[in-house]
């Protein structure tokens, strides 16, 4: 359904803004990457633009910082309406290593509502050429969300007062698609 | 002998207050002072021996020798030598007195460790908060070794706006970032403009700050850390980890062998090859040359592709691990590098020659964002920007590492000190990286790639290193611990240093100079707020049975 209304709202070239919230300029470089002639995304309509209030699209990188959180929020509402907002990079996505860090915030949906994730660190540009292709229709999706029937997460996180120092298997529910 | 003749001198002034002395080697010197004589000793060290400012350092030792610390560190380039001058302040009262009078560049380092450490430094003219966050309370310091790397005060406040100082009479302020078209990382300048002319400016960054020491000291092990020692920068990744691991190689005297040096010397300039490209090609774009934009990232992709070869990623290599490296270059590898070499000196030949005669290049550029001998030397300015200043410096053959003493290269240095000079230099220097690569390909020798480590690494040494990174020198420091990883890493990235003389370099020029002004110094504000943490909370290891893991984990997603 988001895909056609997609279609429908973004039929024809998609201008972007790219917003770097903290990320380590990894992904930054590979966006720039995708709009040189190797990549070229020109061919498909889209351009970068300078300013939130031009763009169609934000695609973020980076975990969301404490200190740029605000600043985020600002340029994603400078937007005009209909928009879409691409998580790019592990940091985007998920936090990265880093999710649980004093000054960090966590995954740039806990800032702005995120629509699309591009996973990788850094993603290859042409991951990016993908994942952008994918929302806007040219093409389809390779794959399909699978809930996992899991409780709790089975992995005990890597603290020092919380390491597993018993050699006791941590025993994995079955995972099943629902 | 170097090392003892400078021990000699300072022995010689300050004789009775040196309290100990480590002399590891020839090139690197730990010197432990009374904490009333550092500004002296600094000052003599920096003004009267002419050493080059490196980095100054707040460590919280209180649970190994109940005090803190202080580490101020110098380099003296011409004799190859590293030295840090230690002291121990006491835990009820840290303070020292400040060094940023007699040695300007050490302004952001106490800055610093006063946010992160809580170290005082006394006297300091300009005592604002730099690197946390504006809504963290004041009191609560990340990198001491009682605060977890996950915890958020609960006095945090999201609201809190940072306070700006007052704008000079008859300027107006005009913000520039976060988020700017011609920024690609988050931080803020507030310019002070009269007319079109920028009289002075604020920055308020650290945006980019992850905690990444931290997280080193508290959560990760030494072979952990190579791979997030990459991420501190998306460019200049290698550099990082590649520094990280000889400082923990220098502090345990472990010697990686011969071909993994090699190895490390031509993924290294493989990235300088990237950067450099890289940023000629942003520098054109800033003024406005979109052609040599597209160029050189033309140009610029088989180089990636290359370093996707070799080490599976394209920018991220995790090369490195103690003592060694993980990536082997076999030779069918080393005849497509040969390729890519010679297809790239061909055509960047034809770039330089087309920017070379550029004249609306030259005019953009040319005695725009203007460093000098003098700032450069107060400042603490390292590669491209103090070499295109004229000062002679590059870690490469100042400070050999890896297999740099057994290749030959030139330094290329101009002597303009404006944009349009770093622009020359950068571009010479490309050339210079694709003869060290061949001329590693031509020695390298079959051997292991990893040298075996023994059981645990000693506690308690302290390391150096020193990298030409394409920006600079970039600098780590380590302190071995237990619990198989380091008591403290700090990191100084090239632009730390270079970012603090941007003010001064824009100062009475055009407002619209001041992009291109800072884009030359291939601003990596990710390096320069890496963040810096790492400690080493060691607290007792703890069994825990597999019910207990999991009601702890439900507590936690509860929490969220």
């Amino acid at each position: 359904m988001l895909k056609n209304l997609c279609q429908k709202m973004f039929g024809r070239s998609l201008w972007v803004y790219h917003a770097n919230s903290g990320g380590c300029n990894g992904c930054d470089i590979e966006v720039l990457n995708v709009l040189t002639p190797y990549y070229d995304v020109e061919r498909f309509g889209i351009k970068l633009v300078g300013s939130p209030r031009h763009a169609d699209v934000m695609l973020c990188q980076g975990p969301a910082m404490h200190s740029t959180a605000r600043a985020l929020k600002r340029a994603y509402d400078a937007m005009p309406a209909p928009k879409l907002v691409f998580a790019i990079g592990s940091c985007a996505c998920g936090g990265g290593i880093w999710f649980d860090s004093y000054p960090v915030l966590g995954p740039v949906e806990r800032v702005v509502p995120v629509n699309y994730y591009i996973p990788g660190c850094p993603p290859r540009p042409e991951a990016i050429i993908y994942g952008v292709a994918v929302a806007v229709g040219l093409v389809d999706k390779k794959t399909a969300p699978i809930q996992l029937k899991q409780l709790v997460l089975p992995i005990p996180r890597y603290h020092p007062n919380e390491l597993c120092g018993s050699g006791e298997m941590v025993v994995y529910e079955r995972a099943e698609k629902v | 002998m170097v090392a003892r003749d400078r021990l000699e001198q300072l022995r010689g002034k300050f004789g009775s207050a040196i309290q100990r002395v480590d002399l590891p080697g020839d090139s690197r010197l730990f010197v432990f002072v009374e904490p009333s004589v550092v500004k002296n000793i600094c000052q003599y060290i920096f003004r009267d021996l002419d050493a080059r400012y490196v980095i100054s350092i707040g460590i919280d030792d209180r649970p190994f020798s109940g005090n803190f610390m202080v580490a101020h560190n110098f380099a003296f380039d011409e004799d190859h030598l590293l030295c840090s001058v230690l002291t121990y302040l006491p835990s009820n009262n840290p303070k020292i007195d400040s060094i940023s009078d007699v040695v300007p560049a050490a302004n952001w380092a106490e800055r610093e460790m006063r946010d992160l450490v809580g170290i005082e430094p006394v006297g300091h003219r300009y005592l604002k908060r730099l690197v946390l966050p504006d809504g963290w309370p004041e009191g609560e310091h990340p990198l001491r070794k009682d605060f977890s790397w996950d915890h958020v005060p609960k006095e945090f406040n999201d609201e809190r706006e940072f306070t700006f100082d007052e704008p000079p009479e008859g300027c107006t302020v005009v913000p520039f970032g976060p988020f700017h078209p011609t920024l690609d990382e988050p931080a803020h300048f507030r310019l002070y403009v009269e007319g079109e002319m920028v009289r002075g400016c604020e920055y308020r960054g650290f945006m980019a700050h992850r905690g990444i020491e931290k997280m080193a000291e508290s959560v990760l092990g030494y072979n952990d850390i190579p791979m997030l020692a990459e991420r501190i920068c998306g460019i200049c990744g290698c550099v990082h980890s590649v520094a990280y691991v000889q400082a923990v190689e220098s502090a345990v005297a472990l010697k990686p062998p011969p071909r993994a040096e090699y190895i490390r010397t031509i993924m290294l300039e493989i990235e300088r090859l990237h950067s450099h490209l890289l940023w000629v090609g942003l520098a054109c774009h800033i003024v406005g040359f979109d052609t040599l934009f597209m160029q050189s990232f033309r140009i610029r992709e088989p180089i990636m592709w290359i370093a996707e070869k070799i080490s599976g990623n394209r920018k991220t290599y995790a090369l490195c691990v103690i003592g060694g490296v993980r990536w082997d270059i076999t030779p069918v590898l080393k005849s497509e590098l040969r390729q890519v070499l010679d297809k790239l000196e061909a055509e960047w030949r034809e770039v330089v020659a087309a920017v070379s005669k550029d004249k609306n290049i030259q005019k953009r550029t040319v005695g725009v964002g203007l460093t000098n001998r003098d700032l450069v030397k107060n400042a603490g300015l390292v590669g491209p920007v103090a070499r295109a200043a004229g000062v002679d410096i590059d870690c490469r053959r100042d400070h050999p590492y890896a297999a740099y003493d057994r290749v030959e290269f030139d330094v290329i240095t101009a002597g303009g000190g404006d944009v349009w000079s770093r622009l020359l230099v950068r571009m010479s220097e490309v050339f210079e990286s694709i003869r060290i690569i061949r001329q590693c390909l031509e020695r390298m020798d079959d051997g292991p790639l990893q040298s075996p480590v023994d059981g645990e690494l000693p506690v308690g040494r302290m390391g150096l290193s020193s990298v030409e990174a394409p920006r600079g020198e970039s600098h780590h420091f380590v302190i071995t611990g237990e619990n198989n990883r380091p008591r403290r890493w700090r990191v100084r990235a090239p632009t730390y240093q270079n970012l603090q003389a941007v003010p001064m370099m824009i100062k009475d020029q055009q407002i619209a100079d001041m992009t291109i002004s800072l884009g030359s110094i291939d601003p990596c504000f990710s390096c320069t707020d890496r963040l810096e943490t790492i400690d080493l909370r060691s607290g007792a290891t703890r069994v825990w049975s597999q019910r207990e893991l999991l009601e702890l984990a439900r507590a936690k997603e509860v929490r969220r």
